[in-house]
């Protein structure tokens, strides 16, 4: 498959890629794995006027602890972010959901920056143009149409990243820096809600460091997918608790991840949010597997995975 | 649009290019560097016939644009065999019969080499979970597993 035609510009520090994005007037994506990136520039879903790598900007590439809270630079590897003993002992639900994403390989080359802010999926969105242009183009590709929904105002493509679910249990939050300045906001806070632009980010932000307060936690994370070797979330359900209080996070179904805390775990409350994470998921007949499966296995996911936690014990 | 410089190491031998700021690695290295090892399936990452070692890691070069290797060592298939001699890999494969249609191989052998690059005595656990990141339709996988594990064996 050929690439569209782009420039290639390596950045060596955050402002010189923020210059670089001004200078192409804002027609420039941000590159740092391009495992989502470059198969989306192949299939001419993204056609920008430049590439900006980030790759060498060593300030992403650290992982620190900072008074209290465990710094991570966007463009850490997710295999390296697995293998650090911090994140093993610390963050089990993390800890698992990096080892559950995609394969072994995309895993070396892929960051955790980029895995949170990969496009949402939809699968009449990730197709070839000559696909996509015989079928009519949707909201997402700037048409005036859902090609999943009939009459749909809106889009309903899901964000598939396994890693930001079980962050957004550990209440991590995200460093951006723009031309503006810069800014820390919760992870949970930077979903748009709409297909078109997934991310409340201002043009030509950087997502610089994911922050995790550092504090152990007990946790899982529960995956539904087709094939165990690489395959997307299906539904992705990450929990983590802490004393009698837990944060789980339903992921995979819809344009962003769903948080619910638990004050008081038992049987009830349990129960009661597991039932309203069922209710509030609205799949539709995007993916390879049935929506009624998958709103099904949206509350089973949750009760398995805070009963799998409460089994193992302190981890 | 203007081309650029790169230069890099591969297969023991540093090479200096001119490229398009858009093409791939796997690009370069079939189209410009006639190695043909490195075999394009999906195109987008999904599939692991064009992994390559590079800077000690496997990659898929289907995915790596060839700017980004600009100071980088790459190892390809074609650059295992040593003095006229097989890697254990590639006797590995051939005794235990792991190659069908043979479209994967090159893929499957570059991810196992920096599997055991890394880790000189892969568990059988270990040895699927890396292998999994590759996509083989015809062996079932059971015979490319028991290669890599007598290559590890060998290896010592």
């Amino acid at each position: 498959m050929i690439l569209p035609k782009f420039e290639y510009k390596r950045a060596q520090s955050i402002a010189e890629a923020i210059d670089f994005y001004t200078h192409f007037d804002g027609q420039a994506r941000y590159l740092a794995g391009g495992t989502d990136l470059i198969p989306l520039l192949k299939l001419r879903l993204s056609t920008p006027a430049a590439l900006i790598d980030l790759k060498h900007i060593e300030e992403l590439k650290t992982i620190t602890r900072q008074d209290g809270w465990l710094a991570i630079g966007a463009n850490v590897a997710l295999f390296d972010l697995k293998n650090d003993p911090l994140v093993k002992g610390y963050f089990p639900a993390l800890s698992e959901s990096l080892d559950i994403t995609s394969c072994e390989t995309l895993q070396m080359r892929g960051t955790l920056g980029g895995n949170i802010l990969q496009d949402t999926r939809c699968l009449l969105y990730n197709k070839s143009l000559e696909w996509r242009t015989a079928r009519g183009f949707c909201w997402k590709m700037g048409g005036q149409a859902c090609n999943v929904v009939p009459n749909a105002q809106a889009c309903f493509s899901n964000y598939c990243s396994d890693n930001a679910p079980s962050l957004i249990t550990l209440s991590a939050q995200v460093k951006l820096a723009g031309s503006r300045g810069e800014r820390t906001v919760k992870l949970e806070k930077i979903f748009s809600g709409d297909g078109r632009k997934p991310f409340a980010l201002e043009p030509g932000e950087i997502l610089t460091q994911i922050r995790i307060p550092l504090e152990k936690t007990k946790g899982t994370y529960e995956k539904l997918r087709v094939r165990d070797s690489m395959d997307y979330p299906l539904v992705g359900v990450a929990v983590s608790m802490k004393g009698s209080s837990a944060r789980v996070c339903v992921g995979g179904v819809g344009l962003s991840p769903r948080v619910y805390n638990l004050k008081n775990i038992n049987e009830s409350s349990v129960k009661d949010t597991a039932d309203k994470a069922y209710a509030d998921a609205k799949p539709v007949l995007n993916a390879t597997l049935s929506p009624i499966y998958r709103k099904k296995m949206v509350g089973v996911l949750f009760k398995r995975a805070i009963k799998k936690v409460q089994q193992e014990g302190v981890r | 649009m203007r081309t650029m410089k790169v230069t890099f190491q591969i297969n023991n031998e540093k090479v200096t290019l001119q490229v398009r700021p858009y093409e791939t690695l796997l690009e370069t290295l079939r189209e410009r560097l006639s190695l043909t090892g490195a075999k394009e399936a999906c195109g987008l990452g999904s599939c692991g016939a064009c992994t390559v070692v590079v800077n000690g890691m496997p990659l898929r070069s289907c995915l790596v644009l060839s700017p980004e290797v600009n100071g980088a060592v790459i190892t390809t298939v074609e650059g295992l065999r040593q003095e006229g001699k097989l890697h254990s890999l590639q006797e590995a494969f051939m005794e235990k019969g792991a190659v069908q249609c043979g479209f994967c191989t090159s893929g499957m052998i570059m991810t196992a080499k920096a599997l055991l690059d890394r880790n000189k005595k892969p568990t059988k656990k270990e040895i699927i979970k890396t292998i999994s990141s590759n996509i083989c339709r015809c062996t079932g996988y059971k015979k490319i597993v028991e290669a890599v594990e007598e290559a590890g064996k060998k290896a010592t």
